[in-house]
């Protein structure tokens, strides 16, 4: 599993960072979330497509 | 897909004032009725109106910052203000921030984001911490507070005047014209008194910035006093208008989301018993709580031109009302939405809105919400709910707020040096 932010559409709403730490994090400065690792560990996929559902603008993509 | 909607096609049923007082009571049943009935009712009152009332259609339309505006103008000949993000258009204060659009609002966007980012609100948050604690230990020992008179007023107040660079002091005064200009229903007579608190703010802003331009401290109005925007210095009146978007972003909507949820954890022993035991779940109850809640409970929208937003036929000038507390309860996206579920996950909520204008404050907010709840589970936990004294806005069209959640507890002891 790959996943990645579509980076026009977040506006760092950071339910993804809240549900899923060790892949999706905000910006420190800017509040907009990025991905810590393209490439998904087996052990977090549910969890970074729980983070996928979390995000109001439908930002985050998994491929 | 969807039938088409139009105005002469399709009517509201139901009578429908969101800041009614029928309203303040039944939003839930309000917005689940229409939801069901007639997701997109035009409504006659306040110049007339659409309601987007689906969580589908809220975010479809945010997107379409082509089509929609949230600019705020004002008659050139008359001075009345029309557009912007409230229903009505509330005239003399502009929200300089939501009330603009790209391009000029990236730039004002990018100036203010650095100051409201999540470093930023990391770094307040012992201070945070400590002014939580002054405001329990005043009222510890006497075993009876008002959670709204007592904390959830004063602490983003406190938190917003310093961050401005205000002497701490001043708090009430500028935010207890706030909470009168938000609550009030839109005709009643203390709105002017509300509206002279303000213009009183902005006096108040324009000899602080005087001082900061002298000698400028680590504050916010000395960043707006020597700022630049786009290379150039930042204008008296827009200084006036960001110090306002900040002083009445910061107060009434942290505060009514935390008044909130303490009084639905007052009534629900169970789980406030299940939140102090996990506490790791803090920052999902809180999101549960903006959820549920939903403090801002919908934002104003113009149409700039004719346009149809999935067979939705919406008309230039049009005005629209984003309904995001209907949206947070809409069962196409939440299970169980009437439920506060602690743990809610996922949880998708656009209680900070959605789109462009997200809640420039999010992070602030969150921060001094979970400090409250925090401290209060653990030093007041077996607080009981004063029911008589239960009292919220008379209208909660802008913000779903209270103005008295009076509560009993064990008495304990003071402990200022808790802090950090």
């Amino acid at each position: 599993m790959r996943v990645r932010i579509k980076e026009d559409s977040c506006q760092g709403h950071a339910m993804c960072a809240l549900t899923c730490p060790e892949v999706f994090q905000t910006n420190e400065d800017t509040g907009h979330a990025f991905v810590v690792s393209e490439f998904v560990a087996p052990e977090v996929e549910s969890r970074v497509l729980i983070a996928r559902d979390s995000c109001p603008e439908e930002a985050i993509e998994v491929f | 897909m969807s039938e088409t909607t139009s105005k002469s096609a399709k009517q509201c049923p139901m009578a429908f004032d969101h800041h009614g007082e029928h309203h303040s009571r039944h939003w839930p049943e309000v917005y689940g009725e229409l939801r069901e009935t007639c997701p997109r009712p035009w409504v006659d009152q306040y110049d007339g109106f659409w309601v987007a009332t689906k969580y589908s259609d809220i975010q479809n339309i945010s997107q379409r910052t082509d089509v929609i505006s949230s600019v705020k103008s004002a008659d050139p000949d008359t001075g009345t203000e029309t557009g912007g993000v409230t229903i009505p258009t509330l005239q003399g204060a502009r929200s300089i921030l939501n009330e603009l659009d790209s391009p000029e609002w990236d730039s004002v966007r990018g100036f203010m984001t650095r100051r409201f980012s999540p470093k930023a609100a990391n770094n307040l948050k012992a201070r945070t911490e400590q002014l939580t604690n002054m405001l329990i230990d005043d009222v510890i020992e006497t075993g009876r507070l008002d959670f709204v008179e007592d904390l959830t007023n004063p602490l983003p107040a406190i938190v917003t005047v310093e961050i401005l660079g205000f002497p701490i002091d001043e708090w009430k005064a500028f935010s207890d014209p706030i909470h009168l200009f938000v609550s009030l229903p839109r005709d009643d007579p203390r709105l002017a008194e509300a509206a002279a608190g303000i213009l009183r703010f902005r006096e108040r802003v324009d000899e602080e910035i005087a001082l900061r331009r002298e000698q400028p401290r680590d504050d916010l109005l000395s960043y707006f006093a020597h700022g630049t925007i786009d290379g150039s210095p930042l204008s008296d009146d827009l200084i006036q208008d960001l110090a306002w978007q900040i002083m009445s972003g910061g107060v009434d909507t942290t505060g009514s989301v935390a008044a909130n949820a303490l009084l639905y954890l007052g009534r629900n022993a169970e789980q406030r018993r299940w939140l102090r035991e996990n506490r790791q779940h803090l920052p999902r109850a809180c999101e549960e709580f903006v959820r549920y809640f939903t403090p801002i409970q919908g934002a104003g929208r113009t149409l700039k031109h004719d346009a149809e937003i999935d067979g939705w036929q919406l008309s230039q000038g049009d005005r629209l009302l984003l309904a995001y507390a209907s949206a947070n309860r809409d069962p196409a996206i939440f299970d169980d939405p009437e439920e506060v579920k602690l743990d809610r996950t996922p949880n998708r909520h656009i209680g900070y809105g959605v789109g462009q204008h997200r809640c420039l404050g999010a992070f602030m907010a969150r921060m001094m919400f979970q400090c409250m709840l925090d401290v209060v589970l653990r030093r007041i936990p077996d607080y009981e709910i004063d029911e008589s004294g239960v009292a919220g806005y008379p209208s909660v069209g802008f913000v779903n707020g209270l103005v008295h959640v009076p509560a009993t507890f064990t008495p304990g002891s003071v402990q200022a040096d808790e802090g950090a």
